[in-house]
């Protein structure tokens, strides 16, 4: 019997959805093993009877169930619940349903500065009133999946690495354990490191990191952080090259910006970055901000609004 | 009257000077209040802030990390570190919403058990005016 999946999206970009795709050829040997019930953004079905009864949301039953996005809305709660209730086992699918991911950056505004922002800009007449009925109500902030639900299995990455979405797949379907890598970027990185105390400020993005930057006794590129460009990869988990390549961000000649979340579970990438900065005697004043080092892990209540700025009288 | 409030406080105390300072401190009679739990490590240098944050999520009402005057490390620049470190810990605390008052850190020499009897004084008195502290309000 192939095990059954069912997919949902949240607060998400259906980026996780294009990832299930991106398995090429062993999509096919996938579909030997399982068959989709559920996925909206990949074929055709709903989470309701649009027909006769749009309000209540009806899933099938599904061995497993891929949530991606986090939860922003009072649908994406009651989505999420729904599919905890239908499903036997629940993998929180890309660092949004994990961590909280990029929409959790909203977790620094308070909901009614985010809806003014959205509903009232410069060039436009003050909105009477935000639409109340026919949209879902807000979160008060961005919930990671597992602030609401129960989750088996997490798979974090923006998006996941197709190897891994494949393989927890597999193993389920085998009924083995799954585990990913529990090391930083850094621990799989090529960069030659040269060591501490070199770099005393950071520099912004203005300017390109050099690339092959050799000297007599060592090869490949000089690590992008003591070229002083901030560089993630010391407080992120390592696996987006998936099981075979290297980091992605770092091959394509970019620093790391974080999106496989923190390299363990509860961590904190903001509070571990600017350890790392700091106890290298890097100053982290250099830095314009730094709350964007959260930019993939924002929820768990590690964003939260900042005191709002009194309007001058 | 409420029954009075009594802080957790967690403290670090470094095994060569603070730890003994306060083992001083016990060893002299001198009487401060019981709500530190002091936890003995190697070196302030070696407490990473995952640990303070941990305790915080713990619920703990108060943090202090104490350790060898500066120039004084067994280690040479243990401390300088702690106090980098502590600037990360408190940028971090004020903004995740707890008062950056909670944490402190504290210069404590072998000889200085009466000292550190007064600090834990002062400090405890500190957070018992500020209230307990709320884990994720
Ligand atoms: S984890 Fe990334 S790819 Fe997946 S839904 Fe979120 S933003 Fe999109
Ligand atoms: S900091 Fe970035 S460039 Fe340097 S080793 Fe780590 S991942 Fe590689
Ligand atoms: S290098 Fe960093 S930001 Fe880039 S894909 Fe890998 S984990 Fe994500
Ligand atoms: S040994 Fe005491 S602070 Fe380093």
């Amino acid at each position: 019997m192939p095990i059954k999946i069912a997919g949902e999206s949240l607060n998400a970009c259906s980026g996780c959805e294009i990832s299930i795709l991106d398995m090429g050829e062993r999509l096919l040997t996938l579909l030997e093993f399982a068959t989709i019930v559920h996925l909206p953004l990949l074929m055709d079905s709903k989470h309701c009877d649009r027909k006769n009864n749009p309000q209540t949301v009806k899933l099938p039953k599904a061995d497993v169930g891929l949530i991606s996005g986090n939860i922003k809305t009072k649908e994406n709660l009651e989505l999420a619940q729904a599919m905890r209730d239908s499903c036997d086992f629940i993998i929180a699918f890309g660092t949004c349903a994990t961590h909280g991911g990029i929409p959790a950056l909203a977790n620094s505004y308070q909901s009614d500065d985010l809806l003014g922002h959205c509903f009232n800009t410069v060039g436009t007449d003050k909105a009477d009133s935000l639409p109340s009925d026919a949209v879902p109500g807000l979160m008060d902030v961005c919930y990671a999946l597992d602030e609401h639900i129960r989750v088996d299995v997490c798979l974090p990455g923006c998006p996941p690495h197709p190897d891994h979405i494949f393989r927890a797949l597999q193993s389920i379907e085998k009924k083995e354990s799954f585990s990913l890598p529990e090391k930083s970027v850094c621990d799989n990185c090529p960069a030659s490191r040269d060591g501490k105390g070199q770099v005393k400020t950071l520099k912004r993005a203005l300017e390109l990191p050099q690339w092959r930057v050799f000297d007599d006794t060592k090869e490949g590129f000089k690590c992008f952080l003591e070229q002083g460009f901030l560089c993630m990869g010391p407080v992120t988990r390592d696996g987006c090259g998936g099981d075979t390549d290297q980091a992605r961000c770092i091959m394509a000649q970019v620093p790391c910006r974080g999106c496989y979340g923190p390299v363990k579970k509860e961590g904190n990438q903001r509070l571990a970055m600017l350890n790392a900065l700091a106890s290298n005697d890097i100053d982290i004043s250099s830095l314009p901000e730094t709350l964007s080092m959260l930019r993939f892990s924002g929820g768990h209540g590690l964003l939260r609004p900042l005191p709002r700025i009194k309007e001058s009288e | 009257m409420p029954p009075r409030f009594e802080p957790v406080i967690i403290g670090f105390l470094c095994n060569w000077c603070s730890y003994t300072g306060a083992d001083l401190a016990g060893v002299a009679r001198l009487q401060y209040p019981p709500n530190l739990r002091p936890i003995r490590v190697m070196c302030t240098g070696m407490v990473h802030p995952d640990l303070v944050m941990e305790a915080f999520s713990q619920g703990a009402d108060g943090v202090m990390i104490m350790g060898c005057h500066p120039g004084e490390c067994h280690y040479l620049e243990g401390n300088t570190k702690a106090v980098v470190r502590a600037e990360v810990i408190s940028i971090i605390l004020r903004d995740i919403g707890v008062d950056p008052c909670r944490f402190e850190l504290k210069w404590i020499s072998s000889a200085e058990g009466s000292v550190f009897a007064e600090l834990i004084t002062d400090f405890t008195m500190r957070m018992q005016k500020l209230g307990p502290h709320k884990v994720n309000p």
